[in-house]
């Protein structure tokens, strides 16, 4: 999840914070101070995570375009100067471009607002934007909600009280309203100094930024990891109390299925698991190193060094073909399997699937799927020539199914030629003829198409009449015989009108002489 | 009130008038007889048929309910019933809100069976009020799905909601006329109403669309005016459009199922045919397909008003839902290359319906994905670079449209797996792991199968994965046992939930047989890297590998008693007595590995794990086996173990009957063997040896050139 820093440098950030004895502070230099906290933290523990940093007053700016280079950032942040008047608008309208650019509209992002809550006057002013939303005209709509899903923090140099002397808070408030509810206001407590933006920043740090540890599990085989970006909770639909669905922290691998066999399924997010060394761990992992252990050669090295279950399993996958079907939580799936980035660099990846019994149609019901050794014989027959998926739906859909559509005027002219063709090949082609009758016959009788049914069988008789004299005789026989069967279906006679009865071909015999003459 | 997706969609009642005034022609009419033209002078062509106005309204219906059919089949998200109804005299009813009776065969069979109007009957006596009537009756009645959503809610069950909406094609009179049909409409769900609230059987109806389309032959002026949706009452709005018969009605509600559905249209253009004549060329086509409109969620989104917008995200096409029902998508056809399967990153997919079912274009797309290959799709844009946004793939004969990922991926660029935990091992299982996987592949079973235990199918696939894992070395050079061809039959076997007499039988020969090894002092796979010297000793190497043997055999010594005989074959046959073997090594080993070997040997003497410590024994099984192991492979810079293969196996295994010396329990068991073998089918080895001796493994001679497999057992 892609996070923008929406920096504020407006004048307003100057001013300076009342504090006894040392020396003088700007707001400016707390929010740079706490940003800076944000970076520390990505760096060491969020290093995945793209980050930008946008600069804004009555105009706003791309500082630093998203990356993971944490210092081009901090180098970005304290070389910040100073701007005028604060407007929110046109920064939010920069945020949503930059990311839509970047990302698609699709990519849920983090949106980190750092301001002190001045939010300016007069025209471009929050307050003012807020005042007009509903007399906008089609190409000037407010930027909220952003076109991708987003979450957005906005972390206020500026303590409550001093907020809700204005209507500074209120405005706030609408705005994370008009983001869908999705967001938060931190605001600092007790006197603006460099502690309370701390705990600030920290605050964030622990709502947004904290990375999700997890063990995943194959039978007893098993292996700490963490799981990036972090999977965020899913709201499930037609739920009546809809509570958001958290992913477990034990990962559980249900079992193996062919890629060929999951076929690209959707996913709502996709994940690095990367595997960890959790500290006191490194012993139960590495056995083969626990006389080393005390002596500590490098924590990383050894950690290299000890077998992982993840590259095993990412090894494995990667030869063969195949995922890992992972259970995350009551009721939800995901899949591992490795993903390569370049020819050299490949990674243990998780995607995870809709929440729900059955994510995948062609797979059925997770909890339905089970080992091959249950089964009388191996469904994936003893060469792997076979397969038990994809799951065949209980009705075909139409387009797989032949049906007969007339609405243009073509679909019922190719039908009827289709039997002319085939009359005048007869008898050689009799069984395509009465196949390609029949099916006219049924659509014409669920249609109530009579006037059809009496027109093939004039168009059948008049070819009878057309027959050369070379034609074998047999031609003649099952042609007047078809039109003879589609006329007594046009007259609706139940006999003879019943929709699954099938008009057969006449039984002739010309080898023994006399013509059979069944009519 | 957000309650189980129950929409206007969830139940569509169709209302088909089916009175004396419907089999009035359409006059459009259809010429049938195309081939004629070209047969000459002579031939008079039969007369153009037309349609009747029900005949128009039957297969513009049936058109409506194939595309809900193709698009939101059962059990998924949206769950759409339709309750086809005619109406002349009375009312009948094609089907019911079962999900047997829901596709279009049930009803056009149906159909067939009521066939078009008597234009005969007494018109008096005939109206689509019975069938109106009729459908919001249906409308009250519960389905399935509403039945179980009402069954699992329990307390709340009063929140599931009952909406639903009847669609009515009719040939009305006037304004008035119309009026008159939705005042019954109206008068009627109230009445029901009052019904359903004391009925447990009946739910009321909340909100009732009712859409009343007209249809009148072509050439006619229409008595009835169209009307946008207006609010009747709180629970009833209505609309009127009134329609042309013929291909004006079908536009109509395909326009309307869109509208209904949430459909959008998606044309796929470029797609290459062979030409029908002339089979060496092709043309271009297109195909217009409908689904879901969330396949076009990145369009809809970037077509958003947005006044910085630059770049060509407008260009993939503008689906503005207000104006845009005629709009579609282009997306171009990129033949595929390859049948490679890959996996892509794909953020939704959804089932398509093509606008134009049976055109050959249509089938030939349709035919092409159904049989298995897929089909990536690109925008047409302007400016240079490809965009892939979407793929066309059938999965078990339904087709998906799958939207991709275009945008730049935030986890571009991550650490390698090589770089983090683990990734400087090298001499992984992967081979093993890779057969370990194939047989933990899963399959699907019919629904509600439950083992004795209670366990679902899928909660068996996790239980064999358990019993699978108990004793797993990851690496090669952590095992003996699993680089050993000969251990394999056991090694398959043990971890089965149950034996049969046979498979103890084949752990017990799989035993003799390394018994027999020992005896002739064959040299086992065990890595020779890192450890001083030529490594360990011939009879070390054989505590190592019945030490791991045991390892393995007690992990699984709780599942039965048949494991246990398993593992009591092991200890009574094991070569030496552990504490013989301490008294030998003592002299030569180096001090510091007598605790753990003391530790081994007192180990093998438990002949059964408690139950409690079954579980967690591997690990720490493993853990010795890897000390035990760690002083074979841990050296400096030689990670790579050389004695992989196991060449032990290209000696003959002297047939056991040949030993000399008084008769040994091996002799004893090796008789009874034989004895029991007859019993059942004989080794194909058997069959053909010369003497009753057959030469095993005879292909490893020949393989022996090429040692290049990970480890000694034959790759797949």
């Amino acid at each position: 999840m892609p996070t923008v820093v929406l920096m504020d440098s407006s004048l307003s950030m100057t001013r300076p914070v009342s504090q006894e004895g040392s020396e003088e502070f700007q707001r400016k230099n707390l929010a740079v101070h706490g940003l800076t906290m944000l970076f520390e933290h990505m760096a060491t523990n969020y290093k995945l995570e793209f980050t930008s940093l946008v600069a804004f007053s009555s105009l706003w700016e791309l500082m630093v375009p998203f990356t993971r280079d944490y210092n081009t950032l901090q180098e970005a942040l304290s070389n910040l100067e100073d701007y005028d008047k604060t407007c929110l608008e046109s920064a939010l309208h920069g945020v949503s471009n930059i990311v839509q650019q970047e990302w698609g509209s699709t990519c849920p992002c983090q949106v980190v607002l750092v301001t002190d809550g001045a939010l300016g006057i007069g025209r471009g002013s929050l307050r003012h934007s807020l005042h007009t939303l509903k007399q906008r005209v089609e190409d000037k709509k407010f930027p909220l909600p952003f076109p991708f899903p987003a979450k957005m923090f906005i972390m206020c140099i500026a303590n409550v009280e001093e907020l809700q002397s204005t209507d500074a808070m209120d405005n706030l408030e609408q705005l994370i309203g008009l983001n869908g509810g999705e967001g938060q206001i931190f605001t600092m407590e007790g006197p603006l100094c460099l502690k309370s933006v701390q705990s600030m920043f920290g605050k964030l740090i622990d709502q947004a930024y904290t990375p999700f540890y997890a063990v995943l599990h194959c039978g007893n085989l098993a292996s700490d990891v963490q799981v990036f970006p972090r999977p965020e909770p899913v709201l499930v639909d037609e739920e009546v109390d809809p509570i958001p669905k958290a992913v477990q922290t034990d990962l559980e691998i249900v079992g193996f299925i062919e890629i060929a066999d999951i076929s690209s399924p959707p996913v709502l997010s996709r994940h690095l698991v990367l595997p960890i060394a959790v500290n006191k761990e490194v012993d139960e992992v590495g056995a083969g190193t626990t006389e080393d252990a005390e002596e500590e050669p490098s924590a990383n090295q050894m950690a290299g060094k000890s077998p992982n279950f993840c590259v095993l399993l990412h090894g494995s996958l990667k030869v063969e073909g195949m995922v890992a079907l992972v259970q995350l939580g009551p009721e939800w799936y995901g899949m591992l399997y490795s993903q390569a980035d370049s020819k050299k660099k490949s990674n243990l990846m998780m995607s995870l699937f809709e929440p729900g019994p059955e994510p995948l149609p062609w797979l059925g019901k997770i909890s339905q799927l089970g080992p091959i050794s249950d089964a009388a014989e191996n469904p994936y027959g003893e060469d792997d020539s076979k397969s038990p998926f994809p799951l065949q739906p209980k009705n075909k859909r139409s387009y797989a199914q032949n049906v007969t559509v007339w609405i243009k005027a073509n679909g019922l002219q190719t039908d009827v030629q289709k039997i002319l063709r085939n009359a005048r090949k007869l008898p050689e082609k009799t069984q395509t003829f009465y196949k390609e009758l029949n099916r006219l016959r049924k659509a014409a009788l669920a249609f109530g198409f009579w006037e059809l049914l009496k027109g093939v069988a004039e168009l059948l008789e008049r070819e009878c009449t057309l027959l050369p004299d070379s034609a074998h005789p047999d031609a003649a026989f099952q042609l007047s015989h078809a039109a003879q069967q589609l006329k007594l279906a046009s007259t609706g006679d139940s006999q003879y009108s019943a929709f699954n009865h099938n008009i057969t071909p006449l039984h002739t015999d010309f080898s023994g002489g006399g013509a059979g003459d069944r009519m | 009130m957000k309650v189980t997706s129950s929409r206007f969609s969830h139940k569509t009642a169709f209302v088909v008038d089916h009175c004396p005034y419907m089999a009035e022609s359409s006059r459009q009419m259809v010429e049938c007889d195309m081939l004629t033209k070209s047969r000459g002078q002579g031939v008079i062509p039969l007369a153009p048929v037309s349609k009747s106005l029900w005949t128009c309204a039957v297969e513009c219906s049936m058109e409506y309910c194939r595309i809900l059919y193709d698009v939101y089949p059962t059990r998924k998200l949206v769950r759409s019933y339709v309750h086809y109804i005619v109406s002349d005299s009375e009312f009948h009813s094609l089907n019911s809100w079962r999900q047997e009776d829901q596709s279009t065969q049930e009803l056009m069979a149906a159909l067939a069976s009521v066939g078009p109007p008597n234009p005969r009957e007494d018109p008096e006596c005939c109206s689509v009020l019975h069938g109106l009537v009729a459908a919001v009756e249906s409308l009250c009645a519960i389905t399935q799905y509403q039945h179980e959503a009402r069954r699992t809610l329990m307390d709340v069950a009063d929140r599931v909601a009952n909406r639903g909406r009847i669609i009515c094609l009719t040939n009305a009179k006037s304004d008035t006329h119309v009026r008159m049909l939705e005042d019954c409409v109206s008068e009627t769900i109230q009445e029901q109403n009052k019904l359903a609230a004391g009925s447990d059987r009946l739910m009321p109806i909340q909100r009732c669309e009712l859409v009343l389309v007209h249809i009148y032959p072509q050439g006619d002026d229409t008595l009835v005016s169209d009307r946008s949706r207006k609010e009747l009452s709180s629970v009833l709005s209505s609309e009127v459009h009134s329609v042309r018969a013929g291909r004006h009605l079908a536009s109509k509600l395909n326009i309307l199922v869109q509208q209904h559905f949430d459909l959008a249209s998606t044309t796929i253009t470029n797609i290459p045919m062979k030409e029908e004549q002339h089979a060496n060329t092709s043309a271009n086509y297109d195909v217009e397909l409908l689904h879901h409109r969330d396949a076009h969620l990145e369009f809809i989104k970037s077509a958003q008003p947005c006044f910085l917008c630059t770049g060509d995200l407008h260009m993939a096409g503008s689906t503005s839902r207000d104006s845009g029902l005629k709009e579609t998508v282009t997306l171009k056809w990129c033949t595929p290359r390859t049948n490679n399967v890959e996996l892509h990153y794909c953020t939704g997919a959804y089932r398509i319906s093509p606008v134009d079912v049976n055109s050959r274009p249509s089938s030939c797309l349709t035919n092409f994905l159904l049989n298995g290959r897929s089909v990536l799709l690109e925008q047409p844009r302007k400016s240079g670079s490809k965009v892939i946004s979407h793929m066309l793939s059938s999965h078990g004969g339904e087709i998906f449209l799958h939207v991709l990922n275009s945008t730049r991926s935030t986890l571009e660029d991550p650490p390698s797996i090589s770089e983090g935990c683990g990734g400087r091992v090298t001499d992984y299982r992967i081979t093993d792991f890779g057969e370990f996987m194939r047989e933990n592949r899963l399959t699907p079973f019919s629904e509600g199968v439950l083992d004795a235990s209670g366990r679902t199918s899928s909660e068996r696939a996790k239980a064999q994965l358990e019993r699978h894992t108990r004793y797993w070395p990851m690496i090669i050079s952590q095992t003996t046992i699993f680089n050993m061809q000969a251990v394999v039959p056991l090694a398959n076997l043990i971890v089965k939930e149950s034996l049969s007499e046979e498979d103890v039988l084949t752990c017990q020969k799989t035993v003799f047989n390394l018994v027999d090894m020992e005896r002739k002092n064959d040299p086992l796979p065990i890595s020779t890297v890192g450890s001083r010297g030529k490594g360990p000793k011939r009879d070390e190497q054989y505590r190592i590998m019945w030490n791991e043997l045991e390892t393995l055999v007690k992990a699984h010594v709780g599942s039965s008693e048949r494991h246990q005989r398993v593992l009591e074959c092991i200890s009574a046959c094991r070569s030496k007595p552990p504490e013989e073997e301490e008294r030998k090594k003592r002299g030569r080993k180096r001090e510091d590995k007598e605790d753990k070997a003391e530790k081994n040997g007192k180990d093998a003497d438990e002949k059964a794990w408690p139950d409690s410590e079954r579980l967690k024994g591997p690990q720490e099984r493993e853990k010795e086996e890897q000390t035990e192991s760690e002083m074979i492979k841990d050296s400096p810079d030689s990670p790579e173990p050389l004695n992989k293969k196991p060449r032990l196996m290209s000696e003959e295994i002297q047939p056991p009957q040949k030993s000399k010396g008084p008769v040994s329990l091996l002799t004893m068991w090796t008789n009874r063997i034989t004895a029991t073998s007859r019993k059942h089918e004989v080794f194909a080895g058997r069959l053909n040896s010369v003497n009753n001796k057959a030469e095993l493994y005879q292909h490893l001679k020949e393989d022996n050139g090429m040692d290049l497999h990970e480890n000694g057992k034959a790759t797949r």
